[in-house]
């Protein structure tokens, strides 16, 4: 639990930093605190700890699920390069403080025990990342996109106050664990309908985070909107740390109404699948079908977030860590490869067609890309093909047979749109310079596609710590 | 970390270096690094060898995959028939390395050819270490696919690559036998692992001639037909001649093709219990022995010659294990794999003297101009033909003698084989190394001994070819039959039938197969050194000769039966299934499915008021389905 105290001060020494007339110095600054927290975080493994009055829990579910985020974290700023060597219209310092703020409130939203501290965890992670979306400010879509980000995630955060406060009504507990026993005792037929409707808005309030229709029209907006980076950070981080939430409160407040949620997710989850994949076809832009596709992987989670068994924990753990692997991936050749065009004066857009013709010259790059369509994609030899299959294979197992049949269908579906950019990358006629990257970027997409690949050839080396 | 793991890692390195360095990495360094990859391997298999306590040791590396109960893991077993296969892989492999050196020293892929060679070693480790089907069959997979490489590695020439693509493509055949083998495995033992399905066995819950058992050991044995050439699917061995010499002496002699039996002998506990399926690999073997060696008789090119001689010897291995004699079997395929890596690096020897000429019919008098060759030479053969003192005496009449005991037609047919391998072999020495030259007066004047690098390996297999017999030397000549006791805790749970002929009988069937080999030995001699009879021309022969020159036209009835109809059907498929069944269907759930897509796009119109009325709206819903008891 050190590590929220830890991420806390190193933001503020973070802002302290942006005061030196040295930029250079926060990129190694940042990933230095992140992987200090990562350690105190490990260091809390196989542990059970209450923490400030019984409002934190940490144990090895908690452990797990942080260091997912604190990895895509790291790999996140690994490929942010400083932000650029534009000093009137960037501000790095304020950037990372914020990134690593909204860590914290992250990290809170996995090992809550007080429905107090998800609000204010999912509080400091939404507001984080609502400043972080209109960073380009002078950019009209990233504005926009901020406003309606806050717009509706105000609206989302109204529903999921309102539901705590039904369920406090209800049961006079925001302790989870509290919650949980009575909501068991409830269960026997004498629950006043404000315990189902707190229930239920919590839920929604959830899914709206993790981008789960029909709650999911802010995504492709903000996605578009933000600055690519910070659209990789929110596309991982906000939705591991959704699920964690999620997963926790469905596995274990929850369970005792199980019949009343369950069918909502059911549907939810199909609905989620069958948007996210089918509008992501139409998408001429590389980032907006990215977008999409975040929809569709929230679907492919939920499916296995609404088992009541706890082993399933092991198969979200690895999808999140899959996932995140490979959309860090695609944003950052996504990012070098726009920002190329940009400076060579091109008309820049992210459309699928900047890929055109990229395995000429930069053939590493063509290659990270085309590892993390395949992962997203789902084939083997590659981390998303296991995760995919631990999900589908629970699920089957669990005997949700519609829903299965559904994701398995929509899988195919979604080989049909990440394959675009590798036909893109090397079939199409096209031109992009030979790009020099900066040796950091370059080791991170090795690594991350090392990991992709090592976990696709063996996946129990990680899933056997899950 | 131990010694079992760093056996399979010293190629891997090898193949990484000098594969990802290929063409940076400088000639001279190119072959240290890849024979010391061999020769550190050899290093590691021989100090387990050494330090074997006599129980089988499994090492664990890593949980590979966990789906349900079945847990695949990545682990290696060291045991009696694994240290013996790792010491011939890694000791022949070295000395193929190190003749590679020589022998291959002025071509342009020469970085490629010991990366290619070291990744073989590599899977062909992985192959005899593995703890269970799964790794057994990775490595299966993979020597395969080296094989294929180096069989077409020459691929400037279209029709080595069709050679290499005919090998491929038949063990894939073979291939699928084994991997459903290995399915119903798991399906009825719920595992992979040896020790796993063979201790169920061994418990004794199966009846001899068990069904499941029945099923499993035949689609095993598919696999191994495949990969060790046995009809049907032996076609492909004589065409992988194609390759460098060095690789068939490796690949298609010594190595890769005996991993059929490697794996029979392995699961010799199923086997046991399944007689039907003995039956089947003995005959199976017999017919493949004397229809290769009767196609040997009349081959001109050396190294075809040299291949149906391995498909014909590999028939005898595998009729020694349909004779439940496994450690016979084995004895043959360590003896063999000294002798024919030897002919073949002999072979090549002469090949690279001759300027790439590969006729014998060309050849002639070379005993002089290449006097360590033809020495070593003349070794390997007396060893095959079974004379003793020879290496092939021993393993082949051990054979011999337990075919006898279990059915005497099969022994009529062996000694057939034998027969006609002898003569042969003469035929080839003969054709070779002595006479009068035939070739080009360029060819003449080229003519040289190799040099030492390709010499000694010639020099060290010549040694083991003549006294690798007495590994094995049998009781009634005062011998401890060593490997057989060695052995023999492999073989503690199977309860077999085959039982010693007499001593006397023995004595009979060696000094009739002897006496088969010297007059066959003596015919040779009198046709080509007396006669001076020199095969004709392509073309010009006629008869059975014809029919066994052109091997049966086995190639062309495969065509005909096989590849004809199956091209026939892919036409059809092509032109009329394909265009209007299966492209209108994916055509059409494609555009339907952008259509949909063109559609839910519009549900995204930007309007952040609207977005809000869709999520009220829904929640709404929700909220009225979650409350109808209350409502309704």
């Amino acid at each position: 639990m050190n590590s929220i105290i830890a991420l806390s001060l190193f933001g503020i020494a973070n802002l302290f930093l942006g005061f030196l007339n040295n930029r250079k110095i926060l990129l190694p600054a940042t990933l230095a605190f992140v992987l200090v927290a990562l350690g105190l975080n490990l260091a809390d493994w196989n542990q059970e700890y209450l923490w400030f009055n019984n409002m934190l829990r940490t144990n090895n579910l908690s452990v797990n699920f942080a260091s997912v985020i604190l990895v895509a974290t790291f790999l996140v700023v690994a490929v942010s390069r400083g932000f650029g060597d534009d000093e009137e219209h960037t501000h790095p310092a304020e950037y990372y403080a914020i990134m690593l703020f909204s860590v914290v409130g992250a990290i809170m939203m996995v090992t809550f025990e007080n429905l107090i501290m998800l609000f204010v965890g999912l509080e400091i992670l939404s507001v984080s990342m609502y400043i972080l979306t209109g960073t380009d400010k002078r950019n009209l879509r990233s504005n926009e996109a901020a406003l309606k980000y806050f717009l509706m995630g105000a609206f989302a955060t109204g529903i999921l106050l309102f539901g705590i406060a039904l369920i406090y009504g209800a049961t006079g507990s925001f302790n989870i664990h509290g919650i949980e026993a009575l909501v068991l005792t409830a269960a026997g037929g004498s629950a006043p309908a404000l315990l189902y409707i707190g229930i239920v808005m919590v839920i929604i309030g959830l899914l709206f985070k993790v981008s789960a229709a029909p709650f999911h029209f802010w995504t492709p907006d903000v996605y578009e909107g933000a600055p690519a980076i910070f659209t990789a950070f929110m596309s991982t981080v906000v939705k591991t740390a959704g699920f964690a939430a999620l997963f926790r409160l469905l596995g274990g407040a929850f369970t005792g109404v199980y019949g009343t949620w369950i069918y909502i997710l059911y549907f939810l989850t199909m609905l989620t699948l069958i948007i996210g994949n089918i509008t992501a076809v139409y998408q001429q832009s590389f980032k907006r079908m990215l977008a999409y596709s975040s929809i569709s992987h929230a679907g492919y989670l939920m499916l296995t977030a609404t088992a009541k068994v706890a082993h399933t924990q092991s198969s979200i753990l690895f999808y999140s860590l899959a996932y995140s692997v490979a959309t860090i991936s695609a944003f950052a050749v996504l990012m070098v490869v726009a920002e190329t065009k940009e400076s060579n004066a091109e008309k820049t857009n992210e459309n699928f067609d900047i890929f055109n013709g990229l395995a000429k010259n930069n053939p590493l790059l063509a290659f990270v890309l085309t590892v993390s369509m395949l992962s997203l994609a789902g084939i083997p030899l590659t981390a998303g093909f296991w995760g995919k299959f631990f999900i589908f294979s629970d699920a089957f197992q669990r005997g949700i047979v519609v829903p299965l049949v559904v994701a398995v269908l929509m899988s195919a579906v979604g080989i049909y749109y990440y394959f675009k950019a590798i036909i893109s990358a090397y079939f199409k006629e096209g031109d992009v310079p030979a790009i020099e990257l900066k040796p950091i970027y370059k080791i991170t997409l090795i690594v991350t596609t090392l990991l992709t690949i090592v976990l696709g050839i063996a996946p129990d080396l990680v899933k056997s710590i899950f | 970390m131990s010694l079992v793991t760093l056996i399979p890692l010293f190629p891997l390195i090898g193949f990484l270096i000098n594969g990802i360095g290929f063409r940076h990495v400088p000639k001279s360094l190119v072959g240290i690094i890849g024979s010391a990859a061999a020769l550190a391997s050899f290093a590691c298999a021989l100090s387990l060898f050494i330090g074997f306590s006599g129980q089988p040791e499994v090492t664990h590396l890593f949980d590979w995959i966990t789906v349900g109960k079945l847990n695949i893991s990545m682990s290696f077993q060291i045991d009696q028939l694994s240290l013996l296969m790792l010491l011939i892989i890694t000791g022949v492999g070295s000395l193929i390395h190190i003749y590679s050196v020589g022998y291959m020293h002025h071509d342009e892929g020469f970085g490629k050819f010991f990366a290619f060679l070291n990744l073989f070693l590599f899977f062909m480790l992985l192959l005899v270490l593995g703890s269970n089907f799964v790794v057994m069959f990775i490595g299966w997979e993979g020597v395969g696919l080296c094989s294929y490489l180096l069989i077409g590695f020459w691929n400037k020439n279209s029709n080595y690559g069709n050679a290499a693509r005919k090998a491929f493509i038949m063990n894939r055949i073979g291939d699928l036998g084994f991997l459903l083998g290995i399915f119903l495995i798991i399906n009825h033992f719920g595992s992979v692992e040896f020790a796993d399905v063979f201790g169920k066995i061994a418990e004794g819950d199966y009846e001899s001639g068990d069904k499941t058992l029945l099923y499993i050991t035949l689609l095993l044995f598919v696999g191994a037909m495949g990969k060790s050439a046995q009809i049907p699917l032996y076609t492909w061995l004589p065409d992988a001649m194609a390759g460098p010499t060095p690789v068939s002496a490796l690949i298609h002699a010594a190595t890769m093709v005996t991993a059929g039996i490697y794996m029979i002998i392995r699961a010799n506990i199923m086997y046991s219990l399944s007689p039907e399926t003995l039956e089947i690999v003995g005959w199976v073997g017999a017919a493949t022995a004397v229809l290769a060696a009767s196609i040997g008789l009349f081959q001109n090119d050396i190294k075809k010659v040299l291949a149906y001689s391995t498909v014909s010897q590999l028939g005898y291995m595998f009729m020694g294990l349909g004779v439940m004699a496994y450690s016979s079997s084995f004895f043959h395929v360590m003896t063999h794999a000294f002798f024919k890596a030897l002919l073949f690096l002999g072979a090549g020897s002469v090949i690279h003297a001759m300027s790439d000429e590969q006729d014998i019919r060309f050849m002639g008098g070379l005993r002089k101009k290449l006097p360590v060759t033809f020495i070593t030479f003349l070794i390997a053969t007396i060893a095959i033909s079974g004379i003793p003192p020879f290496a092939g005496f021993f393993s082949k009449d051990e054979i011999l003698a337990h075919v006898y005991e279990h059915n005497k037609l099969m022994w009529v047919v062996a000694l057939a084989g034998s027969v006609m391998t002898s003569f042969y072999m003469f035929r080839l020495l003969f054709l070779t190394f002595f006479g009068e030259f035939r070739g080009t007066h360029e060819q003449e004047h080229h003519l040289h001994e190799s040099p030492i690098t390709m010499t000694l390996p010639l020099m060290l297999l010549a040694v083991l070819s003549a006294i690798g017999g007495f590994f094995n030397l049998p009781h009634i000549f005062n011998g401890h039959a060593s490997l057989a006791e060695f052995m023999s805790p492999l073989f503690a749970h199977t309860h077999s039938t085959a039982h010693e002929a007499d001593a006397s009988t023995e004595i009979m069937l060696m000094v009739i197969s002897v006496a088969a080999a010297l007059i066959a030995a003596a015919f040779a001699y009198f046709l080509y050194i007396i006669k001076k009879s020199v095969p004709a021309a392509d073309g010009q022969e006629s008869g059975l000769k014809k029919v066994i020159y052109n091997k049966y036209y086995v190639d062309e009835l495969y065509d005909k039966i096989f590849v004809t109809p199956i091209t026939v059907l892919s036409n059809f498929f092509h032109s009329v299934i394909e265009f209007l069944v299966i492209d209108l269907i994916v055509e059409g759930i494609g555009k339907g499915v952008k259509i949909l897509s063109g559609e839910a796009r519009l549900l995204q119109n930007g309007t952040t008021g609207y977005y809000i009325f869709a999520m009220v709206i829904s929640i709404a819903v929700i909220l009225a389905w979650s409350l109808r008891a209350f409502l309704f």
